[in-house]
């Protein structure tokens, strides 16, 4: 039997102490400030793998695999990345920058002008990716999603769990870190998509398997296909991380973006729900008891009746007719169309 | 949430044609005590099982030639109407009724409507035909269920199930991987998916006489509060549906005393219609593959009905039609509620 990884709890694991207790814990093991560029390489075609250290001196905070950090650019744009380097090393950070040509600018920055020595404002890390202890792992990874793979791979590899990965990309010129896969024998099967079209995710993933976890990132196809081949898969099997580019959930304008008031009418609180924090999580932050289960919009146990506002649904489980009545609301993933939201609460 | 109180106000499947004849046939439905009989014009009767006297079964006593009920306790005897025409202690006819239930019999199912007889419609019953038609043959039965019917309707709209609970008759991997499209309409609940070039499960291979890869599709109807229809259709891949293989299911899930339910079931097909060896090894699949579903919603019963603190259930994205499904009868229980409970009353 191989022993699985230890994920150790720690106040950086998304969950609940993020979403519940917003300020203290993360703070404490966060940094924010000045990293310098110590290592700049090309690792691809498009590909820039930077390697940061704090501008003063001092070590940079722990994290886990599929942790990310957001680097904050003069331009103003802020950009997540995942950590790539060795959950050890707590003198540098390595992270994989793809030069997105028709991103917001913030890869090409990166791209064109930070240099080695040159500065960066970064936060985190933060992960809402984390590794769970499991003897098997299928990894998927296509193009730059390979970068958080890279330390649950190691991870993996230490605790002598079993493990794979299908790792695709445009093409074999394209795909970064494919040296340091090497060394990894058979469990990495390359696909660059020019040889061999779409990946083989029936084959690599196979059947359903309990002891077995599903780790994916990469462009949204890509997730959106393994999502679709692991639907019968046991809950929690498949984890993944979609790039920021690709959100999936932002409604149509830029509401998701806005704080919403939120009045409890029944209790007689009103509420600010900053963009990030769930209905559900604000509500039960503010002491007001109610249920819950998937806070995935599936189950229906968090239903709550609206009184005013409109509701900006993105629950699976409301009928069209249910969702324009505009008279209740799963709030684990709803928010409201306008700034403002009366609850039956 | 799980509900343990029953839809009065729908159509249920009470009987199959064939279980009704001049015997007194009790069957309890929505907690209610029904006895089926048929009268000599061969309509066929359900009455509350009740007599009216001092509340003795009406299935313990007899039907005489020309209909009349008679009640073996005391003696009070009922016409086709359920209306009393005499007891035998006395002269004048004591004043009672029976409560008679709107029926509908009709391609060899006696469907029941258990609550407001002026609430019936026929236009709710889902088409049966080929139950009926001469071009399908099929098999039918009912299984009793020691578990609320809702844990049954669970477990036909959500079919993911059979890739871990069947996986030697009808389940493979491909019904787990492939997701569904959940459809409501109105009250109704609908799924489908469709899986393509898939390994043919044994049954449908032995059925079809198919080899993978196979097409299977699986559209599935649930009509609140208790019927369900599969239409499958198996065909070689890369063949269009007119060339597949046709079945159908339906199941009649009738809320019985308590938590028990009636799993009535009918399985259909448009081929080799006069094939008794394949029919036969048809039933006994379908008999046990409900049989693994028995036994695992009587497993699952006592976990829901000793966990009364209703510890929270997690869902998952294949849930969703069943989700739905809860969801339609919770609406049609809540209606029925705030519109009163339906007198009950004799519709002589
Ligand atoms: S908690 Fe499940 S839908 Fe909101
Ligand atoms: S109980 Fe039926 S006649 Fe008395
Ligand atoms: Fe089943």
């Amino acid at each position: 039997m191989t022993s699985p990884p230890t994920a150790a709890p720690d106040t950086h694991t998304l969950g609940s102490a993020e979403a519940g207790t917003p300020s203290a814990a993360r703070r404490g093991t966060e940094f924010e400030g000045t990293a310098t560029v110590v290592a700049r390489q090309t690792v691809a075609d498009g590909v820039v793998s930077l390697e940061l250290a704090a501008s003063c001196g001092e070590p940079l905070p722990p994290w886990r695999p599929g942790a990310h950090i957001d680097v904050v650019l003069p331009t103003g744009v802020i950009r997540q990345y995942s950590l790539c380097g060795p959950v050890k090393d707590t003198a540098r950070w390595r992270v994989a920058v793809l030069r997105e040509p028709d991103g917001r600018g913030g890869s090409q920055w990166i791209h064109d002008h930070l240099v080695e020595g040159g500065e960066l404002r970064v936060r985190g890390p933060r992960n809402n990716f984390p590794l769970r202890p499991a003897a098997r792992y299928l990894f998927v990874g296509g193009g730059i999603g390979i970068t958080p793979l890279l330390p649950m791979i190691a991870e993996a590899e230490a605790a002598g769990a079993e493990w794979s990965l299908l790792y695709g990309g445009r093409t074999r010129a394209s795909m970064a870190f494919l040296p340091e896969l090497e060394g990894y024998g058979e469990r990495v099967t390359v696909r660059p998509q020019d040889q061999y079209g779409l990946l083989d995710l029936t084959g690599h993933l196979g059947d359903p398997d309990r002891s077995a976890l599903v780790y994916c990132c990469g462009p949204a196809g890509l997730i959106d296909a393994v999502e679709a081949h692991c639907a019968g898969w046991p809950t929690g099997a498949l984890n993944v991380e979609r790039f920021a580019a690709a959100d999936v959930r932002q409604p149509a304008g830029d509401e998701a973006e806005q704080p919403i008031e939120v009045e409890l009418r029944a209790s007689g609180t009103t509420l600010t729900v900053p963009p990030g924090l769930s209905v559900l999580k604000a509500v039960e932050q503010a002491g007001v008891p109610v249920l819950s289960s998937c806070e995935e919009g599936i189950c229906g146990s968090c239903e709550t009746s609206v009184l005013e506002g409109e509701v900006d649904h993105r629950d699976s489980l409301l009928t069209d007719d249910e969702r324009a009545a505009n008279d209740t609301m799963l709030i684990c993933v709803s928010r409201a169309r306008g700034r403002r939201l009366v609850l039956d609460l | 949430m799980t509900l343990t109180q029953h839809v009065r106000n729908g159509w249920y499947l009470g009987a199959w044609s064939d279980e009704i004849g001049r015997t007194l046939k009790q069957r309890w439905i929505t907690d209610l005590p029904v006895c089926f009989y048929r009268l000599p014009d061969q309509t066929v009767t359900a009455v509350e099982d009740r007599c009216p006297h001092r509340k003795y079964p009406l299935s313990l006593g007899h039907l005489d030639d020309d209909g009349t009920l008679q009640c073996d306790y005391h003696g009070y005897r009922f016409d086709g109407q359920g209306v009393c025409v005499g007891v035998a202690e006395q002269a004048d006819k004591p004043k009672a009724a029976l409560r008679r239930f709107p029926l509908v019999e009709r391609d060899g199912a006696v469907w029941i409507w258990p609550g407001d007889p002026e609430l019936a419609d026929e236009g709710l019953l889902p088409d049966t035909s080929w139950l009926n038609d001469p071009n399908w043959t099929h098999v039918h039965g009912v299984v009793p269920l020691k578990a609320r019917h809702l844990l049954l309707l669970e477990n036909l709209l959500d079919l993911t199930h059979e890739t871990f609970l069947h996986p030697t008759s009808i389940g493979n991997a491909a019904v787990a991987a492939t997701p569904i499209d959940v459809t409501v309409d109105g009250d109704r609940v609908g799924f489908s998916r469709r899986m393509t070039g898939i390994e043919a499960p044994p049954f449908y291979e032995k059925s079809c006489g198919l080899t993978s890869p196979v097409d299977r599709w699986q559209d599935g109807d649930f009509y609140p509060p208790g019927i369900f229809v599969l239409n499958i259709r198996v065909a070689a891949t890369g063949t269009e549906e007119p060339d597949g293989f046709h079945m159908k299911v339906l199941y009649g899930m009738t809320p019985g005393r308590g938590n028990e339910t009636h799993d009535f079931y009918a399985l259909g097909r448009d081929y080799l219609i006069d094939d008794q060896e394949l029919t036969r090894f048809q039933h006994e699949q379908q008999l046990a593959v409900m049989q693994e579903d028995v036994d695992a919603l009587e497993a699952q019963e006592i976990m829901y009905a000793t966990d009364p603190g209703g510890t929270a259930e997690s869902s998952i994205k294949s849930d969703l039609a069943a989700l739905r499904g809860r969801r339609a009868v919770a609406k049609m229980l809540t209606r029925e509620q705030q519109a009163g409970t339906a007198r009950p009353r004799a519709s002589a």
